[in-house]
C-alpha cells in the first residue's frame, strides 16, 4: 500500500487513527502490529510470513544475546543474527544478480530464481540489525515483549521507504509516549507536506523522466532536462516519504530521526552525505564503517574501508551493476575530496556547489538508469555525443511546460520556504495570519493531492529495488 | 495546544468526512463524462486476498467510486493547467477552445499491423475485382492545431506516407489541405459533418461520384460533450451536432449487420435511417450517424438506380462522411474490421458484390497509429 494512494488514505489511515485512538493504552502497539501487518500484506500477502519470521528471529536472537553468559556466546547470536539477515537480503533481493554474474563469468547457464523482491526488505533488515548490534553492545536493553518488538520492525509509516529507524532512538516511546493534538496536528501537517512533495512535485518530473526514456525526440537539452528532471524526482519523492513517515510517527507519539537535510544545498560530496538519507549513512558510519576502523588507520586500509561502505550503500539501493557504480563513484568523489578537492572547491562557494551537484546529478543518471550500457549512453548524450540536435521542439514543449515545477522543484529544494515560514511565523504582526492561513493551506494541498491521485495520475513506487 | 486547536479540528473533519463518504457512497456503475464503467467491489475470496488480486482491484475500485470524483478530476486540470502553467492534462490540450491530445509518437508496430490488415483484406477480397481501389487517411485535428499552438505532433505527412508505399495497389487521395482544426467538434476527435462537404467532393472526384448540391444543414438543439470533454476534466462549453440531409439521404434505407440480421436467412429483420435520432441520448451522440459502431452497415439507395456499389473499409469518422457519398452509389457498404475478423469480411461481403465496385480504405491516423483494434 502506497501512502500517496486513494486506499492508504481514506481507507486504511482514518481506520487506523480512530481504533488506535479508541484503544486503551496498553492496546496501542497491539493495534499499530496488526495494523501495520495488514498495511505490509495489503500489496504481497504472502511476504507476511517473511515480515513475521523475521520478528520472531529479531525477537528471540536479541533475548538470547542479552541472555547469553559468555561473551563468546554473545558473539555467536550476534553472528546469527548477521547471517541470517545477510542469508535473508542475499535470497530475496541478490541472488538472481549473483546468478547473472555467475553465468556472465563462467558462461553456464543457471536458471535465475525470479523471486519477486519483498517491499522494504532493506529497511527492516537494517533495523533488526541495530536492534541485535546495540543489544551485543549494551547499547540497550532487549525488549521483552514481542508486540513491541514487533511494532518497532514492522511500524507502517516507515516500512517500505524509511527513515531507518534505530531501536535505540523509539524504545522508551514504544513502552511510553505522549499523544496530544498539538502532535497530532503537526504530524499531519508534516504528513500533507510529503504527501503534496510527493504527488505535485515528484510526480510530475518522474513523467518528464518517463517521458525521455519512451521518446525518440531525444536531444542534448533534454538529456540535461531528464537529469535535473530525476534529481528533482529522487528527492521529493524520497524527502516526500520521510515526511510523511515522520508525520505519522508524531501522529502516533513517535519521534523518527529526519533523513533529509537540503542535500541540495551541499558544498562538497561528503556535505552531501551528511545531509542526504542520513539514516541510512549514520547505519553505514555505525555498523559498518567504524567497526572496519574507519579513517583511524592506515591509508591503505581506510581506502578499503571507503570503497567497501560505498559499494555496499550502493548494493543497498538495488542489485545492479549500476547501484554499484553509482557508490563507488562515490567512494571515488569522497576519497578524491579527502586528499585534494577539497582544497581547491573551498576556495568558492560557487564552484563548490556547481562542483557537487554536477556529479550528484551524474551519479543520479547512473543511478536511474535500467543498465550500465543505458547509464553510459545517458552521460554521453549530456555532452552532445549520439547524435543528437542541441535541442527540438519537443524538448522546448516539455520544458516549457514543466518550467513551473521544475522552479517549484529547485526553490523548494533550499531552506528558503522554511525560512519563509519561520519569520513570518515569529513576526508578531504576522503570526496571527500564518495561524490562519496555515491551517488553509494544508487543506488546499490534500484536497489537490487527492485530486491528482482520484485522477489515476503517474504515481510511480521509487523503493521496489531497494 | 490553543493554536492548534481549530487546525485540528479542520484537518481530522476532512480526512474523516471524506473517508466516511467514500465508505458508505453507493457504488456507480458508469461515468459519462469519462464513458467508461467504473470498477466494482471485488469479490473476496481466499485465492484472491493471497494472489493480491484483491488488493490492486480494491485500490482500482476505491480510485473510481471516490466521492465527487468529477469535481476533483475538474480541480487537478484546473491546478495544472492554471497554477502550474503545464500545457496538457492526461494528454489533453486546449488551443483556441479546441481540445485535442497529445500524439506525437509514430508507433511503427501499429503502422505495420495496419498495412499488413489492409493486404490482407484487398489480397483476399478486392485483387483481381476491381481496379478502382482508393484509399485516404484523415489526420487528427493536431494535425493543424498543435503546429498552431506550438504543440508537438505526429508527422501527419510521414505517416500517410508510410501508407502510400505500403499500399501500391490503392490510389492515395489527399484530404490533409482540406481539413482544418475548426473542422472538427470542440470537444470531440470527430469532424463536424456540415464542414467536410470539400473533403467528401475530393475523394468523390477521386472515384468519379459526386456529392449532393442541396443538402440541408440541422443543428440539433441538445449539447454534446464529446470525449475529450470527459477526458480534460474542464468545463468547455458544450458542441453542438449539425447534420447534412436530404430527400436521397432520407429515403435511403440502412441494414445493420449487428441490430437485425438473420444467420439463418442471411437476410435483415430490421430497417434503419441513416441519422438514428435515438443515439442523440446514448453515451455517445456522435452515433447518430448510421447509429454508431458496428462491423457492418449496407446502406441502399432507391433514388440510384445505376447499381454502382461503394464498399469502405472504415472507422468512426466515415459514419459522418459516408452519407454525402450516397448519391452517384445504389448501394454503399460500410465494413469495419475493429468489429469483425478481417478473414470473416468474404463470410458477408461476396465476391460479387466486390466486383467492379469502387473500394475505399479511410482510416483516421489515431486509428493507423494505434491498431491493435484490428482484428
Amino acid at each position: 500500500m502506497l501512502f500517496s494512494g486513494i486506499p492508504f488514505l481514506f481507507y486504511f489511515l482514518p481506520a487506523v487513527l480512530i481504533l488506535y485512538f479508541c484503544a486503551p493504552k496498553c492496546l496501542k502497539n497491539a493495534v499499530l502490529l496488526l495494523s501495520s501487518l495488514i498495511f505490509y500484506g495489503w500489496g504481497e500477502p504472502v511476504y507476511l510470513f517473511l515480515m513475521i519470521a523475521s520478528i520472531l528471529l529479531g525477537f528471540f536472537i536479541g533475548m538470547f544475546i542479552d541472555k547469553a553468559k559468555s561473551k563468546v556466546a554473545k558473539k555467536i547470536w550476534l553472528s546469527a543474527s548477521v547471517l541470517s539477515s545477510i542469508a535473508l537480503l542475499g535470497f530475496f533481493k541478490y541472488a538472481d544478480f549473483f546468478i547473472e554474474n555467475f553465468n556472465a563469468v563462467t558462461g553456464l547457464s543457471v536458471a535465475l530464481l525470479k523471486i519477486a523482491l519483498p517491499i522494504g526488505i532493506s529497511f527492516y533488515t537494517f533495523q533488526i540489525l541495530s536492534y541485535t548490534i546495540d543489544v551485543y553492545r549494551g547499547n540497550v536493553p532487549y525488549q521483552k515483549n514481542i508486540i513491541n518488538f514487533g511494532t518497532y520492525v514492522a511500524l507502517f509509516p516507515q516500512l517500505i521507504a524509511g527513515p531507518i529507524v534505530r531501536y535505540v532512538d523509539v524504545c522508551r516511546e514504544l513502552e511510553n509516549r505522549e499523544h496530544s493534538i498539538e502532535k497530532f496536528y503537526l504530524g499531519m501537517r508534516r504528513f500533507i507536506v510529503g504527501l503534496s512533495k510527493k504527488v505535485l512535485i515528484a510526480n510530475q518530473m518522474g513523467a518528464v523522466c518517463d517521458l525521455f526514456r519512451e521518446t525518440s525526440e531525444k536531444s542534448t537539452l533534454f538529456f540535461w532536462i531528464y537529469a535535473v528532471a530525476f534529481a528533482i524526482h529522487v528527492y521529493f519523492d524520497f524527502s516526500g516519504y520521510s515526511d510523511m513517515a515522520i508525520g505519522l510517527g508524531k501522529i502516533f507519539g513517535f519521534n523518527f530521526i529526519e533523513n533529509f537535510n537540503y542535500p541540495y544545498i551541499s558544498k562538497s560530496i561528503s556535505e552531501f552525505w551528511r545531509r542526504w538519507h542520513m539514516s541510512l549513512g549514520s547505519w553505514f558510519r555505525d555498523y559498518v564503517y567504524i567497526p572496519l576502523g574507519g579513517n583511524r588507520v592506515k591509508f591503505g586500509r581506510w581506502l578499503f574501508n571507503t570503497l567497501v561502505v560505498w559499494m555496499l550503500t550502493g548494493l543497498w539501493h538495488g542489485a545492479a551493476w549500476n547501484f554499484v557504480i553509482w557508490g563507488l563513484l562515490y567512494a571515488a568523489l569522497l576519497i578524491g575530496e579527502k586528499l585534494f578537492v577539497k582544497k581547491i572547491i573551498d576556495k568558492s562557494k560557487i564552484v563548490a556547489h556547481v562542483y557537487t551537484m554536477l556529479f550528484v546529478t551524474i551519479g543520479f543518471v547512473i543511478f536511474n538508469a535500467p543498465d550500465m550500457a543505458t547509464a553510459g549512453k545517458d552521460l554521453l548524450g549530456m555532452i552532445g555525443i549520439g547524435g543528437y540536435s542541441l535541442t527540438n521542439s519537443f524538448t522546448f514543449y516539455h520544458l516549457s511546460s514543466n518550467a513551473v515545477i521544475f522552479i517549484l522543484g529547485i526553490i523548494g529544494a533550499t531552506p528558503l520556504p522554511r525560512l519563509i515560514y519561520t519569520k513570518l511565523s515569529d513576526g508578531k504582526t504576522t503570526v496571527k495570519a500564518v495561524a490562519v492561513i496555515e491551517p488553509v493551506i494544508c487543506v488546499i494541498l490534500l484536497l489537490l493531492c487527492t485530486a491528482y491521485l482520484v485522477d489515476g495520475s503517474y504515481n510511480p513506487f521509487l523503493y521496489f529495488r531497494f | 495546544m490553543k493554536r492548534y486547536l481549530i487546525s485540528f479540528h479542520v484537518l481530522v473533519v476532512l480526512l474523516l468526512g471524506l473517508s466516511v463518504l467514500a465508505w458508505l457512497k453507493p457504488a456507480d456503475e458508469f461515468s459519462t463524462s469519462e464513458r467508461r464503467p467504473f470498477a466494482q467491489f471485488p469479490e473476496v475470496s481466499v485465492k484472491s486476498v493471497l494472489s493480491g488480486e484483491f488488493t490492486a482491484a480494491f485500490e482500482e475500485y476505491a480510485t473510481d467510486q471516490f466521492p465527487f470524483r468529477d469535481d476533483f478530476r475538474t480541480l487537478k486540470a484546473i491546478a495544472k493547467f492554471y497554477v502550474f502553467n503545464q500545457k496538457d492534462n492526461n494528454d489533453i490540450y486546449i488551443y483556441d477552445s479546441q481540445a485535442s491530445k497529445l500524439d506525437t509518437v509514430m508507433k511503427d508496430n501499429m503502422i505495420e499491423n495496419s498495412l499488413q490488415k489492409m493486404n490482407f483484406l484487398y489480397n483476399s477480397f478486392v485483387k483481381g475485382k476491381t481496379d478502382k481501389v482508393y484509399f485516404s487517411v484523415i489526420p487528427d485535428k493536431s494535425h493543424t492545431l498543435a503546429p498552431a499552438g506550438g504543440y508537438p505532433s505526429l508527422d501527419y505527412e510521414a505517416l500517410a506516407n508510410r501508407f502510400k508505399d505500403g499500399l501500391e495497389w490503392a490510389e492515395y487521395i489527399d484530404i490533409y489541405p482540406y481539413l482544418h482544426y475548426s473542422d472538427y467538434y470542440t470537444t470531440d476527435t470527430h469532424w463536424s459533418q456540415d464542414k467536410i462537404v470539400d473533403v467528401a467532393q475530393v475523394i468523390a472526384d477521386k472515384m468519379g461520384a459526386t456529392v449532393e448540391k442541396d443538402l440541408t444543414s440541422v443543428t440539433l438543439d441538445k449539447d454534446f460533450y464529446g470525449v475529450y470533454y470527459g477526458q480534460s476534466s474542464l468545463p468547455l462549453p458544450p458542441d453542438k451536432i449539425t447534420y447534412l440531409t436530404s430527400d436521397i439521404i432520407e429515403g435511403c434505407e440502412v441494414y445493420n449487420f449487428e441490430k437485425g440480421y438473420d444467420f439463418t436467412t442471411g437476410r435483415y429483420t430490421t430497417v434503419d435511417k441513416v441519422y438514428d435520432m435515438e443515439k442523440l441520448d446514448s453515451k455517445d451522440p456522435y452515433e447518430m450517424f448510421l447509429s454508431g459502431a458496428t462491423p457492418l452497415l449496407r446502406i441502399k439507395n432507391p433514388a440510384c438506380d445505376t447499381g454502382r456499389r461503394l464498399i469502405i473499409f472504415r472507422d468512426s469518422y466515415t459514419s459522418s462522411l459516408a452519407p454525402l457519398l450516397l448519391e452517384s452509389y445504389s448501394e454503399v457498404i460500410l465494413i469495419d474490421i475493429r468489429y469483425m475478423m478481417s478473414t470473416f469480411v468474404g463470410n458477408f461481403v461476396t465476391a460479387t458484390e466486390f466486383k467492379d465496385a469502387d473500394v475505399l480504405f479511410l482510416y483516421s491516423a489515431m486509428i493507423l497509429n494505434s491498431s491493435e483494434s484490428f482484428r
